[in-house]
């Protein structure tokens, strides 16, 4: 970043923003910080440093840096956690995108923000869906009319308060429709002989609710623990088919967490608009969509063979799609002659490596890479080239690597309308590697 | 939140220079000022908008005040809400224009919208006028008691903001009682949980100075007022959840029955989807299950399982703040971890920071069962193409190897390394190697063939090259080559720059003398030779002690050189379980990152005011020092502790406990003085060639009290210095100067500057009386000179210091 951004830098220092005898040496801070932090241009810095009597957190996101500065021992979970959330609240007013240009374009509504978000260090309401109640960009545009607007801004501030922080009342859609996008990731680390040294999923349901009044949702999944309970409550052995054992859940505040851990059902009051309606992670019975099979030769010093053989395992009906496989060469490679049997694949010299695009991958295939790479002979490092993994990226529409699949969703209002529902699923590559 | 206008930045030529258009504005706003013209707000907004930008870029527009207030009467709430923003960041610096404003914001206090009373209030608390606090107490009270939620929870916060500026007016109009009042009969969690925060922190700036305020504090962390809170927990946003669990996490419960009814009533939080609330609750679990054994081994086993979570999700810093963590956790109880090494496995592009923290717990939860797959594991990071983790996963392996499980095959992975042939590879292993004989010499046999192959030539690092000639010399008698290795190094004596690898020399030539007397009698020869004629003084001062044993008695010399060692059990451990312990109890926060209780980080007298360093332009303070040589001395104190039944007699005995290496130079310099001190040896090894003046090798003295002698003594010397050609050479930054001088008990205070300018402050104190010396010194390297300026308590011993700091500043470089 250049000088000219400096002003998109936000300071939600707790209290420095506010004590007098502190914001003198803001300027300070902003110097120390360029010095000590994005001068060095050091790759995987500490994000939490301490510069003189201030601890500095700081978080890069696109091309802005966000920095909380305290002087105090302070909880560091919660304020990395609050950016995160802050920056969530200003991607949802500035239309999704927050960089540099968002930022000069909108610091008035970014002031206005932090004025609402935290008070004096101390962390207020976040909520978007109750902030965009009140604090809009129009404002109350009649100057001359002395009674109240039509806009519900008196009542926004009970709202901001209430005990449903999360929904406001009288909402109402003509068509009633929820979303929901079980979304996850696996990652993956198999050692070089094809063991599996370490593989996990974590997944997210997200929702997109746009319904009328105050609905009452209950969510079913085929997890074990919720499956078990149910057959407890009904007398009835459980349905033969697969479970799924969730090592954690979390779950959004809007969930009734005693509802929860009592009869194992995610029962809750979805806010308007998207949101995550829970976290889970497994580490049993992940079905891997990908098998990868790497076989790479060193010829004498200066050629190599590689062969890399990638296997779809899951169902023929599906397939992947944007998989790029990444084989790494040495760094000294010369020349590649690649042949592929699906896809594309050609030499990145930046990222040493050979780049493998296949757009479309169907299910149940197979599909190969065989390149011959040569290299500049050099003297000096007679060491062998220590390769790093083979890295995938992937995503697997209507496929979840945990098996896990929504049993039902009911939704339920004191006025009985009718909701649509969907339901997608998608699988992505968490960190996929492949040690070869 | 927003740079002052006052910063001197100049502007970049894409914004606007200021001056003209800062009078420009100043024209529009004041036609606007009485314009009613329809649409007067909106070019109203515009303007003000321009002016909030120019604030923010840090062009100074206070000059536009009174227009600006002019203009604020209006009805538009987003014009309030930018003049309220310009009034709060002006305010201070015009105080009477700031009256102005009182006005218009007591008025809006009284708005009919419950949103415009609460930001006004808002805005009213922030103009941090001392003199207008009067003005703030009536809102104030009215906010407290207000209908609206939003304004009380705005007025909370305000009263908090009153009490920092003025304490005594806070006090005077009750404010804390009405606190505490709301916060127990508010139905708004938010307006709890604001009143909440103001109490705890007026109540704790007071409890030090009013005993009243410490009875205040406790009482926040009483039954009725614990229970109160936590059957709202579910009303509260997640910010405040965290707040009043982490004061829950004080309360001590009189019976296990409570504890259980409270974790039983909060086990769902480890299920909420924030973090923050998720570890706030696992700290309350830990501290209250902290005195029953079983439940706390059960509370770990519980908060695994979210706590893994939280490392796999959310953005790489958040995970870093769960990690480090969990790295606490790891550390204090391995074994409860032991079957969950996978999920500490490093992903190839995980940052240095992250893979660090995993290496650190995989070596902890090593045992019978895992090792070897942990040890694969390591073994492949120590293939990366990163150096540094490769290093600190060679050093996991050894470290792992110490801790005595399946000791052989470890050692047969450590000897692979080796045949790696990468410099940093061997030299880390090198290392190892050595440190795993000295704990289990049975396995001299296998590495010492190993070790025999490796030709000195390869090895560059002064730490690997020291190692290597340890054993060179210690096992002597099974390296066929060692005399002829010893010797082809102290050919190369002149070249090698390392103090620390020459003194090593010397010992291990000594050592193989004994055990192959006519194969190393030439090279012991030579050796001692360019010992006695070595500048360092350690190295000459050993070399003369070698020459003189031998001349006095060779069996004696042989049996200092080659006592009978016993394997070393425990290697110290370099933090104490008590500031373990502390912080622990701080599970959290900040320590728990930096690894170190808040007291080393926060505290003043540890920290240095920043405004000092302020005052003094870029210039770090020289804390960091002070600390180090703490932990050495915590660490020296352990080590004898631990093996003072070896036979020790001087000085030198005492540095072979410590390093069992034969004397460890590097750190003999530095450690001198606490060394001297801790066992009374006086001052023999005392830099000071006057002894008229003899300086307190361990005097202490604040910033701040350093600060105001500065201020009110007079110079009593000022004068120009010389530094060596060496020194200027040594003087890449300012930490070497201060290692050197605190040798001489001048110690560094404040230093800074980057080549060739460096400034330093130091201070000293005579041994005897508590009578300071403060320098200031002012180098340059390009010259070689030095701008000393000193000031003393007693001026009559300035020139005997002046005198001393010169000779010590002149020898800078020459070690």
């Amino acid at each position: 970043m250049d000088r000219n951004t400096e002003h998109g830098w936000i300071y939600t220092g707790a209290r420095v923003d506010w004590n007098w005898q502190r914001v003198a040496f803001l300027g300070n801070m902003v110097d120390a910080f360029r010095l000590h932090i994005m001068q060095t241009k050091e790759l995987g810095m500490c994000p939490v440093r301490q510069i003189g009597g201030c601890s500095f957190f700081y978080m890069r996101i696109s091309n802005v840096y966000i920095v909380i500065v305290v002087s105090s021992n302070a909880n560091v979970a919660c304020a990395f956690k609050f950016v995160v959330e802050a920056v969530n609240l200003f991607k949802s007013y500035f239309g999704g995108a927050f960089d540099e240009d968002a930022i000069r374009n909108n610091f008035v509504l970014i002031y206005e923000l932090l004025d609402e978000i935290m008070d004096f260090g101390y962390p207020q309401n976040l909520s978007p869906e109750i902030l965009k109640l009140y604090i809009t960009q129009e404002g109350v545009r009649s100057p001359f009319s002395s009674k109240p607007t039509d806009k519900p801004v008196p009542n926004a501030t009970l709202q901001v308060t209430g005990a449903v922080g999360w929904r406001r009342e009288g909402l109402v859609y003509k068509k009633n429709e929820v979303f929901l996008d079980i979304v996850e990731s696996v990652n993956l680390l198999m050692s070089s002989k094809g063991s599996i040294l370490r593989c996990d999923v974590t997944g997210k349901v997200l929702m997109k609710c746009f319904l009328s009044g105050m609905p009452d949702l209950k969510l079913g999944l085929n997890d074990k623990i919720g499956l078990e309970k149910e057959s407890e409550i009904k007398s009835r052995p459980t349905k033969s088919g697969k479970t799924i054992e969730l090592d954690d859940v979390t779950f959004h505040q809007c969930v009734n967490l005693t509802r929860f851990n009592s009869e194992k059902t995610v029962s809750f009051v979805p806010p308007d608009g998207e949101f995550e309606l829970m976290k889970y992670r497994i580490t049993e019975g992940v079905n891997l969509p990908f098998r990868v099979l790497p076989t790479i030769k060193e010829l004498g010093r200066t050629r190599m063979e590689v062969n890399v053989k990638v296997k779809s395992v899951f169902g023929a009906k599906m397939f992947a799609l944007g998989v790029v496989i990444k084989v790494p060469v040495p760094k000294q490679t010369a020349k590649t002659s690649v042949q592929v049997t699906s896809g594309r694949a050609k030499y990145n010299a930046s990222m040493d490596c050979l780049m493998w695009k296949i757009r479309k991958f169907p299910g149940q295939t197979e599909s190969t890479l065989s390149a011959e790479v040569e290299l500049i002979s050099t003297i000096a490092e007679k060491k062998s080239w220590t390769r790093p993994p083979i890295q995938m990226e992937f995503q697997v529409p209507m496929f979840t690597a945990s098996g896990l699949r929504v049993r039902f969703l009911k939704v339920w209002e004191r006025s009985g309308y009718n909701t649509v529902e969907w339901v997608r699923y998608i699988t992505k590559a968490g960190s996929y590697e492949i040690r070869c | 939140m927003v740079p002052p206008a006052q910063s001197q930045r100049s502007p970049s030529p894409s914004q606007p220079s200021g001056k003209g258009e800062v009078s420009d504005l100043k024209m529009q706003l004041r036609q606007l000022a009485g314009s009613r013209a329809p649409g007067t707000d909106d070019s109203k907004r515009d303007l003000f908008k321009k002016v909030i930008s120019y604030m923010t870029i840090g062009i100074d527009v206070s000059s536009v005040f009174s227009e600006m207030v002019m203009c604020s009467a209006t009805s538009d709430i987003v014009l309030k809400k930018m003049c309220y923003l310009y009034v709060g960041n002006y305010a201070k610096y015009n105080p009477d224009l700031a009256l102005l404003t009182i006005n218009f914001l007591q008025r809006d206090c009284k708005d009919e919208d419950p949103m415009i009373r609460g930001l006004a209030l808002r805005s009213l608390g922030s103009l941090r006028v001392p003199n207008l606090v009067e003005y703030l107490v009536g809102p104030l009270g009215a906010g407290l008691k207000d209908g609206n939620s939003y304004v009380r929870m705005v007025a909370a916060v305000g009263v908090l903001k009153l009490y920092h500026i003025s304490a005594s007016t806070c006090f005077d109009a009750d404010f804390p009682a009405l606190l505490k009042h709301l916060l127990l009969n508010d139905p708004d969690a938010q307006v709890v949980a604001n009143c909440l925060s103001a109490l705890q922190e007026i109540w704790g700036q007071e409890a030090s100075s009013s005993e009243e305020a410490a009875r205040e504090r406790e009482a926040l962390i009483s039954k009725p007022i614990i229970y109160y809170l936590l059957n709202r927990i579910k009303e509260f946003s997640e910010w405040a959840q965290c707040t009043v669990l982490e004061l829950v996490s004080k309360y001590a419960p009189p019976d296990s029955n409570e504890i259980f009814d409270i974790m039983n009533l909060l086990e769902d939080r480890l299920q909420h989807a924030n973090g923050a609330v998720v570890l706030a609750t696992i700290k309350l679990f830990l501290q209250l299950t902290l005195s029953m054994t079983d439940v706390h081994q059960q509370v770990y086993e519980r908060i695994k399982a979210p706590l893994l979570t939280l490392v796999s999700s959310g953005s790489p810093e958040q995970s870093y703040a769960v990690l480090s963590h969990l790295h606490l956790l790891v550390m204090r109880a391995p074994m409860l971890f032991a079957s969950d090494y996978k999920h500490l496995y490093c992903q190839y592009n995980e940052p240095f920071y992250v893979k660090k923290l995993k290496l650190e717990m995989l070596t902890a939860v090593a045992n019978e069962s895992n090792t070897y797959e942990i040890v694969t594991e390591l073994c492949e990071y120590a293939a990366n193409v990163d150096i540094p983790i490769a290093r600190e996963s060679i050093r996991a392996v050894g470290k792992i190897a110490l801790e005595q499980y399946d000791v052989n095959a470890i050692v047969d992975r450590l000897l692979q390394f080796l045949e790696m042939e990468k410099d940093y590879v061997t030299a880390e292993t090198l290392v190892l190697v050595k440190d795993l004989l000295r704990k289990y010499p049975q396995w001299s046999h296998d590495c010492i063939a190993v070790i025999g192959n490796i030709s000195s030539n390869n090895v560059q690092e002064p730490k690997a090259k020291a190692a290597l000639i340890w054993m060179l010399g210690e096992y002597a008698q099974d390296m066929q080559d060692a005399p002829y290795a010893l010797e082809g190094l102290i050919d190369d004596w002149e070249d090698e720059t390392s103090p620390e690898v020459r003194l090593h020399l010397l010992t291990a030539v000594m050592k193989c003398f004994f055990r192959r007397p006519p194969e190393t009698q030439k090279a012991l020869g030579s050796a001692l030779a360019a010992g006695l004629a070595d500048m360092h003084q350690d190295v000459h001062d050993r070399a003369l002690f070698y020459y003189r044993l031998l001349q006095h008695n060779i069996s004696v010399a042989n049996s200092v050189v080659n006592p009978t060692k016993q394997a070393v059990s425990v290697f110290a451990d370099t933090q104490s379980s008590e500031i373990k312990d502390r912080i622990f109890d701080e599970f959290n926060s900040l320590s728990v990152l930096y690894q170190k209780p808040c007291y080393m980080f926060t505290d003043k007298e540890h920290q240095g005011p920043f405004a000092f360093s302020e005052e003094l332009g870029n210039l770090s303070i020289g804390v960091d020092d002070q600390r180090v040589e703490a932990n050495e001395e915590d660490l020296l104190l352990s080590t004898t502790r631990k093996e003072d039944s070896l036979p020790q007699q001087t000085q030198g005995a005492l540095l072979v406990s410590l390093d069992q290496n034969e004397p460890a130079a590097a750190h003999a310099q530095q450690t001198n003085s606490v060394i001297d001190d801790l066992f009374g040896l006086g001052l023999s090894s005392s830099p000071s060639p006057s002894s008229l003046l003899k300086l307190n090798a361990k005097a202490v003295l604040d910033p701040t009290t350093f600060q105001q002698k500065w201020r009110q003594l007079p110079v009593s010397t000022s004068q120009e210095g010389s530094i060596s050609p060496q020194g200027v050479a040594a003087m890449t930054t300012p930490q070497a100067l201060v290692r050197h001088m605190q040798v001489h008990y001048i110690h560094c205070i404040a230093s800074g500057g980057q080549a060739p300018n460096f400034k330093l402050f130091f201070f000293a104190q005579k041994a005897d009386e508590p009578s300071n010396f403060l320098v200031e010194c002012i180098i340059n390297t390009s010259t070689s000179k030095a701008h000393i300026k000193i000031k003393a308590d007693d001026e009559s011993a300035s020139q005997a210091f002046s005198a001393l700091f010169q000779s010590a500043l002149s020898k800078f470089g020459m070690a």
